[in-house]
């Protein structure tokens, strides 16, 4: 009863927020399109349509013009400039294009400066042994020039961080296509496996008894394992890892250290009594003593 | 009474200067210049035509610190100005500005003005007959920002590149002119250095005037002597500054007179702030009455009552 209550108050409310959630997108939607018209304002501020009240005196501006400018003969070499076609009409908002835009009229105009100025003999560029006073100081040069090495050297390390980025991703691809490969393979080896014996089963092979004794380690699909724990070289229970036998000439005298080696030092005594495999193979202390290996060496 | 003899003996001093100093003639390098020789060629028929040429370069009060540093870029680039302290910004400015011009021998000014210490004006003014324009400056970026990286000589004459939509119409004529005018250092000026290392650009785009500043540079083995190979491996680089202005007003007189141009397209920043504030305004009511609207809606289409509300009751 109460849960039922409860649902039919969740589905109200739902219902409600999606109401409201509608509002409030109409709203939004209201106060996007306001403030796209704000930042357009803001980008080109002008009135749509010119206001008709401007004055503009035609005349009195050319009069004016001809009041202050200078005389006719005045040359180009007083004035200096130089007027350069635009090529199509540039769009403010565009940086980069309107940068480019001054960029080549300036470099237009240089050229056209330096053709003029070379026919007339003129000085165009300063030579390199001219020093004077420059318009920015050096400390501030000192700056900017510090600041375009950080600027490089920020480029630089972001690129060597991009470049490990991409060789780990493909690093660890390859290695999951090593490891796909590798299980691949087990698996196919494995498969094989049970098919010969299939085969050999069903082919009735003499020994059929003998047939599942051969138990394959692997066809569990462990892998081969050491049995034992024993280390080559060391007694078992030797404590000190086989290393008493080498013992550095440290602060032992040397008998202690020949006897230690001998008998041992801590562990177990008992187990390091016996025989292993490896001590009966070992025949170095057999027939030291022997006279007959050296007879028959004489003797050959 | 040493004090008293002192006293007396300043006093006589100046006046026994006044009675001996005759009008001397001006000392040129070559010895006394005679004022009969210097008539002459003042009235003939073609003199040769001397840009003399020099600006006075001043700002309002309590300019921003944006500002004053373009004012003083600008100073630093012409070294045909002179710069004065600041100037009250009353109505009577023009006035005092017109008298300081006088005094100091200009015969043009440049007067930064900033107004609530954000919008920055700048005045373009020939004296003491010429026209006056008053501009409305955006987009400023000094010399000082290290994302510019030029630098050149300080003194060397610019070039003035000018977009061709200036010849369009007379008051872009004119403006030019006064460009060309205060702009372009004078010819063998005593602080001009002979060599021509950066380019100025003045282009109109979307009616304002852009400003930039180029220094122009060659590869260094090549800069002696430059060959057609050189011209193509010139390249440019900003020094800036860099400012748009947009016209306002062109008056006849040197910061007054008669209107001779009015940008018909020109609103003024406070009245766009206030446009802006008025919009910001609005919002909160809106937002009222979309409230009350949605309630009036929920009002008027109840919602159906559900059927299966009381199915599970028992």
């Amino acid at each position: 009863m109460a849960v039922s209550k409860k649902e039919s108050m969740l589905v109200n409310e739902e219902e409600l927020e999606d109401d409201s959630d509608m509002g409030d997108d109409v709203s939004e939607s209201e106060l996007e399109q306001e403030s796209e018209e704000e930042s357009e304002e803001e980008g080109d501020v002008r009135l749509a349509e010119p206001a008709q009240n401007a004055t503009y005196n035609r005349d009195g501006l050319l009069e004016k013009l001809g009041d202050m400018s200078w005389p006719e003969n005045a040359k180009w070499v007083d004035r200096l400039t130089l007027d350069i076609e635009q090529e199509q009409p540039v769009d403010v908002n565009d940086d980069l294009t309107r940068e480019l835009a001054f960029y080549t009229q300036a470099l237009n105009g240089t050229r056209m400066a330096f053709e003029k100025l070379l026919s007339m003999g003129l000085p165009f560029l300063r030579p390199e042994d001219y020093y004077a006073e420059m318009v920015k100081s050096d400390s501030h040069m000192e700056k900017v020039k510090s600041r375009l090495l950080v600027e490089k050297k920020n480029m630089e390390e972001a690129d060597e961080r991009r470049k490990a980025r991409e060789a780990k991703k493909l690093s660890k691809e390859i290695q999951n296509q090593k490891l796909k490969e590798r299980a691949k393979q087990k698996k196919e080896s494995i498969e094989s496996v049970k098919k010969w014996r299939k085969q050999r089963q069903q082919s009735g092979f003499a020994g059929g008894d003998k047939g599942s004794e051969l138990d394959l380690a692997f066809e569990d699909g462990k892998p081969f394992e050491k049995s034992s724990n024993k280390r080559p070289g060391v007694a078992p229970g030797d404590r000190s890892g086989g290393k008493a036998k080498y013992a550095g000439k440290g602060k032992k005298p040397k008998k202690r250290e020949i006897k230690d080696s001998k008998f041992g030092f801590g562990g177990r005594k008992g187990s390091r009594k016996q025989n292993v495999a490896e001590t009966t193979n070992d025949l170095r202390g057999f027939n030291k003593e022997d006279g007959f290996s050296k007879n028959k060496k004489r003797k050959m | 009474m040493a004090k008293k003899r002192k006293h007396s003996e300043s006093e006589a001093a100046p006046q026994k200067k006044e009675e001996v100093a005759p009008e001397r003639p001006k000392r040129t390098l070559l010895g006394w210049k005679d004022k009969k020789d210097d008539q002459p060629k003042e009235t003939e028929s073609t003199p040769v035509f001397r840009n003399k040429e020099k600006v006075l370069v001043t700002c309002s009060r309590r300019i921003n610190y944006r500002y004053r540093h373009l004012m003083l870029n600008v100073v630093d680039l012409l070294p045909h100005c002179k710069k004065d302290n600041k100037v009250e910004s009353k109505s009577s400015k023009g006035a005092t500005l017109n008298e300081l011009v006088e005094l100091k021998s200009c015969s043009s000014c440049l007067f930064f003005e900033c107004r609530k210490g954000k919008d920055l004006y700048m005045w373009m003014a020939k004296s003491p007959s010429g026209p006056s324009v008053k501009f409305l400056v955006n987009a400023v970026h000094t010399m000082e920002e290290l994302k510019l990286t030029g630098n050149h000589l300080k003194g060397s004459r610019p070039l003035l590149t000018f977009s061709s939509n200036f010849d369009k119409d007379p008051h872009w004529k004119l403006l030019k002119e006064m460009i060309t005018q205060i702009f372009g250092t004078p010819k063998e000026h005593r602080k001009s250095k002979p060599y021509h290392d950066h380019v100025f650009v003045f282009s109109i785009v979307d009616d304002h005037i852009w400003f930039r500043n180029y220094q122009i540079s060659v590869p260094h083995n090549e800069s002696d002597k430059i060959a057609r190979g050189g011209l193509d491996k010139m390249t440019l680089i900003e020094v800036g500054p860099r400012f748009c202005l947009n016209p306002i007003k062109i008056f006849a007189g040197s910061f007054g007179g008669p209107t001779l141009y009015e940008n018909p397209f020109y609103i003024s920043p406070n009245q766009i702030r206030s446009m802006q504030k008025k919009k910001k305004a609005g919002t909160f009511v809106k937002k009222v009455k979309a409230k009350t609207r949605r309630k009036m809606h929920e009002l008027e289409n109840p919602l159906e009552q559900d059927e299966f509300a009381e199915m599970w009751k028992e």
